[in-house]
């Protein structure tokens, strides 16, 4: 593949360099029908200094190990967390390490149908030829089983439950059945895909979307649950956010650098809102709105791109309250009274002057 | 030959097997080890046969030499368990015949002025090179890290990486003054042992972090060439009373230590380990596990014991472990019996006390990990000294016979026995029942009565509260620690421990506890819970003369915390349609007596006021808060602009009882004297159609109950006076109820009259 103004290729193409090096030095059992050991498959997403293996995934390595080793068991693997805590990316590294592909992915959501989970038809040959495996279009959960390849599926308790259930015999049973090929003249051995070594499925799914399509206990007990948690430590929050909202600010043509004072401010209220907690332990109430890392990324970004655009400097801590009230507390009146009272009794406990200069501009909040 | 240095980590199975197998080996003719000197002499005791966990527990108070200070207070424990190094080396050193002693500083030293537990980790104070080993393993923390290196790892090398890592974590740190003296006085022990031994072998036991140093110090070619003489034991300085004595212990308090007190975590699961190995260790902590989950009637089906075996196994594979170590057997339980998001990392991720809202399977799990072990002493074991100081207390005192006992707290002699019982209480020693006196209230009560018993159990819970202290006061204050520590952010449980210290007469809490209680304070999730807290200790604050605690400091950081946050917690409360909560408006109260009485700075009262004008003007706060907010600002002011834009703005039927409610709570002495509100209010019910005042009416009438009575009849002879009415009696021939209760029936057949154009 060519990756020549691709916006963002696939894990495997973004890191080809990095598996061909795991592969050549696997010395490690594999899995069957695994691309990689277990061993170089976590090395490939904790990283490894010495042998010139980026870390892609903050967090827990024990995390990692659990799910990679889910994977190697008959149940497949259940990703669930807070928006914006990486389970996306997780699940393409998994995918890419596992199988060498993370391409084939399934988006949930309130439309999505079995089709576009099992298999489909080419009506045009359909009507020529009636059921055939040539009029036959496999979608990705037919093919990751006929090839022995993990299936991604995105946000799966988007998904209305019935159709969630259509993963219950791939998972246990292993074998997809696709009862219109039974009368042809193959003698009806299309009819059962069988699933070969290396199949298995990552979900993922929101704590948010809890309640909305809540998982049949029965597909529940065919998963490992895995909770994916915002960034524990601090300093590895403000750098990776620091980071990030550099190379998009830098592609926004931005110059002047981001004041890591300013960051620590916007990541630690970032940090306190989200888990209802200060620094301190003293417990205070969460927000509603997402206020993940990500979101923490997009606000930097905003705020960089507001103090260079409208004053050429690189941002201060009123373009936070400002860019606050729009991405996090978005139309929710009470998320803004939570922002507001944050800022109007915790800000000025705190000692440093970006944060005097955030409690002098709480007034920047609207009504 | 030189001396054998074993550097350990405490409580560390690993290490206690090295350590027994380097003794038989060498069978030296001296084992030192790390521990207080002072107890050299009474190792005999320590080998009398208990059932362990056991703790040489030791206290210290220093003499009051200037009067201008309290004295400097300190209790600690050193823990053993079977599987402890240390105490593998004094059982295997005296069966080698060696003569075994310990070689540290005694626990009342001030190089351990910090410490609680003796046996805790260095290493965690030095975590920078932790962490970036952890990172270059690629595991969760220092717990995970030694697992994967030293428990769960073949024995072959054992001791050589066990220096490796501790020469690494050692060198790159400086170590403190108080390590630095430690080591000094150790090296001076070993000298003398070595000196002493001649040909014949020394091993030396000690923490892993002092290794180096040791090493280092007792190198003959570089250390001074001083006579190596025993070192003198240490004595106490003039005028202070200290001593060590072993009490039982237990695997919960072991796990209980945290921050830089801590230890190895999970001691069941080591006892396990050191019994059974690692695979029996596997197989008995599953088996808690599930026994634990079972008597809580969830589900463990056999499909989930073996997903959860297969995953440990294929887990201890990844990370090259032979057999499954502790993480590996937790995270293959937690991977399949946990099949929902967690609301909280799972435990053994980080270090440190378990978060609230963890999955209760995983507290089943960590449950099972800590075990519930509790040692007890041989019977031959001499009692701690907090036995014979209760026995002479309660002799001196006539507290020694059964029967009942009445005080009167006012006289010097009845506090002094009130006091010595609650400490009793406290402590939880059976026979002492206290049947009346002062409780957490306002109303003063000025005697007790109790009813003492003479009950079997007494001896055995005073050896067992001598954990706690040497002296009754010393361990009825730590046993309120205690429970402060277990309290969580129950502020009604902190409220009572302090009225329970308030009575036992150890009111100023340390430092430490106090600091803990403010943070506990601190983060009390509702507001009329902590306004009820607050009018107590505010009570205890003013007015107890009688039990001591008017104006103490220690209440007068709790009220300091406890401001601040009402008012987080009263600027947080949402909902414009909620009825009126008289716990919450009793928060706001609270705030305002505070800071008529205690003197805050003024960034605090002005804070208070903002918050006030704030939540007063909130749309969307609760009306009876508003009002409340409003009375704060208007009360602590003693003027208020506009009182009457404000009440005629508030004056919806709907809300109008629950925002005067608020008013009336906090100011309703400037209602009084401003006559103008009673006015403009008489004006406004007047002005109610009678749908609106029956909507209005229960709320006012309860709003009008935060007047006495007396003052209510003040209310309505002005009003009415107002309406050019004779005075007369103002009570109602039927009940108050009965009467709404017609009007509202009238006004319903008022209504079908008038729809059906009757009238």
């Amino acid at each position: 593949m060519s990756v020549d103004g691709l916006q963002r290729p696939p894990a495997e193409v973004r890191f080809a360099g990095e598996l061909a090096a795991l592969r050549d030095g696997d010395t490690g059992d594999r899995p069957p029908g695994w691309a990689l050991s277990l061993r170089a498959a976590r090395t490939f997403i904790l990283g490894d200094q010495k042998a010139g293996i980026t870390r892609k995934f903050v967090g827990d390595p024990s995390l990692i190990d659990r799910a990679l080793i889910s994977l190697a068991t008959s149940r497949g693997l259940m990703l669930v967390g807070e928006p914006g805590t990486a389970k996306s990316l997780l699940s393409e590294l998994l995918a890419a390490a596992v199988s060498g592909d993370s391409t084939l992915t399934i988006q949930g959501g309130a439309a999505t149908t079995e089709d576009q989970i099992k298999y489909g038809w080419n009506y045009a040959l359909l009507v020529a030829d009636g059921p055939s495996t040539r009029s036959l279009v496999p979608a990705p959960l037919l093919r990751g089983m006929a090839e022995g390849r993990v299936v991604r599926f995105e946000e799966i308790t988007r998904c209305p439950l019935e159709v969630q259930d259509c993963l219950l015999s791939p998972l246990s049973d292993r074998v997809l059945a696709v009862p219109e090929l039974a009368g042809t003249d193959t003698g009806g051995t299309d009819s059962m895909v069988f699933a070969r070594d290396g199949f298995n499925v990552i979900a993922t799914a929101n704590t948010r979307d809890r309640g909305v399509n809540e998982m049949s206990a029965a597909l529940k007990r065919r998963f490992n649950f895995e909770t994916v948690f915002p960034i524990a430590d601090f300093d590895t929050e403000v750098s990776l956010v620091a980071q990030e909202a550099g190379a998009l600010l830098h592609r926004s043509g931005v110059t002047a650098e981001q004041r890591r004072d300013v960051l620590e401010v916007l990541v630690t209220t970032f940090r306190e809102l989200r888990t209802g907690r200060t620094g301190k332990g003293d417990a205070m109430e969460r927000m509603t709105a997402v206020m993940s890392t990500a979101e923490a990324v997009s606000v930097a970004h905003a705020v960089g791109l507001r103090g260079w655009f409208l004053r050429r400097e690189p941002g201060t801590p009123a373009d936070i309250v400002s860019c606050l009230a729009g991405t996090a507390a978005k139309d929710n009146p009470d998320d803004l009274a939570k922002l507001r009272r944050y800022l109007e009794q915790e800000a000025p406990r705190r000692a440093g002057e970006q944060w005097k200069a955030l409690h002098a501009a709480r007034h920047l909040l609207p009504g | 030959m030189g001396p054998t240095f074993l550097g350990v980590r405490h409580h560390s199975p690993a290490c206690a097997a090295l350590v027994a197998r380097v003794i038989d080996t060498l069978r030296p003719a001296h084992v030192l080890v790390e521990g207080g000197a002072d107890l050299n002499g009474r190792i005999d005791e320590l080998l009398l046969g208990h059932e362990l966990p056991v703790a040489v527990f030791s206290s210290y108070r220093d003499g009051l030499r200037d009067g201008s200070r309290e004295p400097m207070r300190h209790a600690s424990w050193a823990p053993f368990c079977e599987y402890s190094p240390e105490w593998v080396a004094l059982r295997a050193g005296r069966a080698v015949g060696a003569a075994v002693r310990f070689i540290d500083l005694p626990a009342w030293d001030p190089a351990f002025a910090s410490r609680r537990n003796r046996y805790a980790d260095a290493e965690v104070r030095y975590a920078d090179v932790v962490a970036r080993l952890c990172a270059e393993f690629a595991v969760d923390n220092v717990d995970t890290l030694w697992d994967h290196l030293f428990e769960a790892a073949p024995a072959e090398g054992l001791q050589e990486r066990l220096a490796a890592y501790f020469d690494l974590v050692r060198g790159e740190s400086d170590a403190t003054e108080e390590d630095a003296a430690r080591e000094e006085y150790m090296a001076r022990w070993v000298r003398a042992a070595v000196a002493d031994a001649g040909e014949r072998p020394v091993v030396v036991v000690t923490g892993g972090f002092h290794r180096a140093a040791l090493i280092r110090l007792c190198d003959p070619a570089a250390s001074d060439p001083a006579p190596a003489v025993w070192p003198e034991i240490p004595t106490l300085p003039d005028g202070a009373v200290g001593g060590s004595y072993v009490v039982p212990f237990s695997f919960r308090r072991l796990d209980a230590f945290d921050g830089y007190q801590s230890g190895m975590p999970s001691p069941a699961y080591y006892q396990h380990l050191w019994d059974h190995g690692p695979e029996g260790a596997a197989r008995e902590l599953t088996r808690a596990v599930v026994e634990r989950l079972r008597a809580l009637r969830q589900p463990v089906s056999t499909a989930d014991l073996i997903a959860a075996r297969t995953a440990a196994d294929g887990l201890a594979l990844v990370r090259g472990h032979a057999v499954p170590s502790r993480v590996d057997i937790l995270d293959g339980l937690a991977s399949a019996l946990v099949n929902e998001a967690l609301d909280v990392p799972l435990p053994w991720t980080a270090r440190g006390t378990l978060a609230p809202g963890t999955h209760p399977a995983v507290v089943e799990m960590v449950a099972a990990l800590s075990g519930e072990r509790v040692g007890r002493l041989h019977p031959d074991t001499p009692a701690p000294p907090l036995v014979h100081d209760v026995t002479a207390l309660l002799e001196r005192l006539g507290l020694d016979r059964a029967g009942p006992v009445d005080l009167d707290l006012t006289r010097p002699d009845g506090l002094e026995r009130s006091r010595v019982l609650h400490r009793l209480r406290v402590l939880a020693v059976p026979g002492f029942a206290r049947d009346s006196g002062p409780r957490t209230g306002v109303d003063p009560v000025l005697t007790e009565r109790w009813r003492l018993s003479v009950h079997d159990g007494r001896t055995g819970a005073l050896i067992e509260a001598g954990a706690y202290g040497a002296v009754l006061e010393e361990a009825a204050a730590a046993a309120l620690a205690d429970r402060i520590g277990a309290a969580g952010s129950d502020v009604d449980v902190i409220a009572a421990v302090l009225f329970d210290a308030a009575l036992a007469g150890c009111a100023e809490l340390s430092a430490r506890l106090l600091e803990d209680v403010v943070r506990r304070v601190g983060s009390a999730p509702e507001p009329a819970a902590l306004g009820r807290v607050l009018a107590v200790v505010l009570s205890l604050w003013r007015h107890d003369r009688l039990l001591g605690t008017a104006h103490s400091d220690t209440l007068g950081a709790v009220l300091a915390a406890g401001v601040t946050r009402a008012l987080w917690l009263v600027e947080g409360v949402r909902g414009p349609g909620l009825p009126a909560d008289p716990g919450r408006i009793g928060a706001l109260v609270a705030v305002r007596d505070i800071l008529v009485h205690c003197g805050l700075d003024d960034a605090v009262h002005s804070g208070s006021l903002a918050v006030a004008d704030r939540v007063a003007a909130d749309a969307g706060a609760p009306p009876d808060l508003r009002g409340a907010a409003f009375g704060f600002g208007w009360s602590l002011r003693g003027e208020a602009s506009s009182v009457e834009r404000a009440v005629r703005g508030a004056f919806a039927p709907a809300s109008a009882g629950d925002w005067l409610a608020g008013v009336f709570a906090l100011a309703r002495e400037r209602v009084l004297a401003a006559g103008g509100v009673l006015d403009v209010l008489d004006d406004l019910l007047a002005g109610l159609g009678e749908e609106d005042f029956l909507i209005a009416l229960p709320a006012l009438r309860q709003a009008f109950t935060w007047f006495p009575p007396r003052e209510r009849e003040t209310i309505a002879a002005h009003v009415v006076a107002r309406h050019g009415g004779a005075p007369m009696s103002l009570r109602l021939p039927e009940p108050a109820d009965l009467v709404a209760a017609g009007r509202a029936l009238d006004a319903r057949v008022d209504a079908v009259l008038t729809r059906e154009g009757l009238l």
